[in-house]
């Protein structure tokens, strides 16, 4: 089963580290010093402070095995790894549904044949990074940095007013602004390359593809997260789905270096 | 010559991008628009705010064919990439003058069979990415977050207090901490791996070490940075360099993903 491989490609966790139970000063806390996930959300300046290490929210075992069978439980697969928008941005959806174009199939049809770039330590891109272990927010002044656990290039997301460039150098990650609708942080990011896979079911993207994605941090532990999509090179209509990130409260993202432990390359260097 | 193949590996450079030229507000201008780099530092919460994309001072051609020789001024290399710190961190000492102790010529020696750890697309790890390219720093408030221009996995320095971990798992990057001393940054960075290279020389690093870097913004456009290097196991003494950072006014890090452009590694691996 072809997503199989992709997760046991993204399950190289590393051992263990440093600062992963650091208790952060500031953190609301209960009175047995666990962490008030229900607090209010912290502020910054006026609008939420999105800062911390977050998880998006795993899915069930029982949508795996109902999508893919019984038999996803007998594999020696970490599911937590990761979740189930990794494996397809349209999870959920029947096929009929799907707005795909037949272009969008024909790529699908094309890449086949090929490893997920995730597998030649290549990035997942937005939305996969976002979704595979956790990762970081650090909102800084003028911008917000997402550090993404997978080892993915850090994302800059501009929030000093300037718009998206016109023009620009296709990157795996994009180039992002961020703005505030009330409490809401709605960061649009456009200028990816054609070259990094939706999801594991490699539904692909265009240079022309923009995705919003917007945060509602609605407590100190949790976010609401809509993420949508707008290709239409590829797809007939938008499409997006939500999800709930939790926080990980006292912990980190660690360095994750893909190279490190890269032994396939010389075999699947031939496809 | 060794250093001519090193510096050729370096020398992928992303072609155009955008927001290099995106005109940063709050940055001091003089009546042309150029940006006035002998401006006062800014500052932040009371301490000097290093944000921006900085590039260490470049080494004067000259400087490096009295070094390595008339020919290497006739390879087509742009010396403009790195800095003389890439090459070796004891760059203007004599040949006796460094501190080695035999376990790192041993180390030396076992290198010199080896090809760099950039060029199988791992980390130039420190203090090699702050001499390449450009990096960028950016302050948060509770820590400094450093971007590398290239590519290597981003930096957080804590600046909330804590202090270094006891006992980490071994990182490229390390784990950094960083304190104000009056209006000077002080970085105090350990937990390195091993694996990392010191330079192109190949001077090698234990997990013992520790490095601290010194921050201080002069003036708006300049930052004078000391590195001290202290690691008993293969050093008789520690040691210490010093560069100039020349901040790049509206201008950005590009995303550098180094294995989009890999082809040698199949090569390589029988090594």
């Amino acid at each position: 089963m072809k997503w199989i491989t992709i997760l046991l490609a993204a399950s190289s966790v590393p051992a263990g580290a440093q600062w992963l139970n650091y208790r952060e000063t500031g953190t609301p806390r209960t009175k047995d010093g666990k962490p008030n996930l229900s607090a209010p959300a912290p502020r910054v300046k006026g609008r939420p402070d999105l800062s911390g290490v977050w998880e998006a929210e795993r899915t069930p075992l029982i949508e795996y095995t109902r999508a893919f069978g019984e038999d996803v439980a007998k594999l020696q697969v970490d599911l937590n790894d990761a979740t189930k928008y990794v494996q397809s941005v349209f999870w959920g959806v029947k096929p009929e549904d799907q707005p795909l174009r037949p272009e969008a199939l024909a790529a699908m049809k094309r890449s086949s044949g090929t490893p997920v770039p995730s597998s030649r330590c290549l990035p997942m891109g937005v939305p996969g990074g976002l979704f595979v272990y956790t990762f970081k927010m650090i909102q800084a002044p003028r911008e917000i940095i997402v550090l993404p656990g997978g080892g993915d290039p850090p994302r800059q997301i501009y929030t000093d007013g300037r718009g998206l460039p016109e023009d620009p150098q296709p990157a795996w990650m994009g180039y992002s602004v961020g703005k505030w609708e009330g409490d809401t942080l709605v960061v649009e990011t456009t200028g990816f390359t054609e070259a990094s896979w939706l999801d594991g079911a490699r539904h692909p993207r265009s240079e022309q593809m923009r995705v919003e994605e917007r945060y509602r941090r609605r407590d100190f532990g949790h976010i609401d997260l809509e993420v949508n999509f707008n290709d239409p090179k590829y797809y007939t209509r938008q499409f997006g789905f939500r999800t709930v990130l939790n926080l990980v409260a006292d912990s980190d993202v660690l360095e994750f270096v893909c190279n490190e432990n890269e032994k396939d390359q010389a075999h699947t260097a031939k496809h | 010559m060794r250093v001519t193949a090193i510096l050729l590996i370096t020398m992928t450079l992303p072609l155009a991008a955008q927001w290099l030229d995106h005109k940063e507000a709050g940055t001091p201008r003089g009546k042309d628009g150029k940006a006035n780099l002998t401006a006062p530092a800014p500052r932040m919460n009371g301490k000097p705010d290093l944000s921006g994309v900085w590039q260490a001072e470049r080494t004067p051609d000259s400087e490096f064919r009295q070094a390595l020789g008339e020919e290497f001024a006739s390879q087509q290399v742009d010396l403009n990439d790195a800095t003389k710190y890439n090459i070796s961190v004891f760059w203007g000492l004599k040949p006796g003058e460094e501190p080695l102790r035999p376990e790192a010529v041993a180390v030396m020696k076992q290198y010199r069979n080896q090809v760099a750890p950039t060029s199988r697309c791992l980390p130039a790890s420190l203090p090699s990415s702050l001499f390449f390219y450009t990096f960028k720093i950016i302050q948060a408030p509770r820590e400094t977050v450093m971007l590398a221009g290239v590519g290597d996995p981003p930096r957080q320095i804590y600046t909330d207090g804590r202090s270094l971990p006891e006992d980490p798992q071994p990182a490229w990057m390390g784990y950094s901490v960083g304190k104000w001393e009056g209006d000077t940054f002080v970085v105090d960075t350990s937990g390195f791996n091993d694996t990392a290279w010191l330079d192109q020389m190949g001077h090698p690093r234990s997990e013992s070490m520790r490095i601290e870097e010194r921050y201080h913004r002069r003036d708006f456009g300049h930052m004078d940075l000391e590195i001290r290097f202290d690691d008993p196991k293969y050093y008789t003494r520690p040691f210490s360099i010093k560069a100039v950072l020349n901040l790049q006014p509206d201008s950005d890090v590009l995303e550098f993903v180094c294995n989009e452009n890999e082809r040698d590694r199949t090569h390589l691996a029988k090594q």
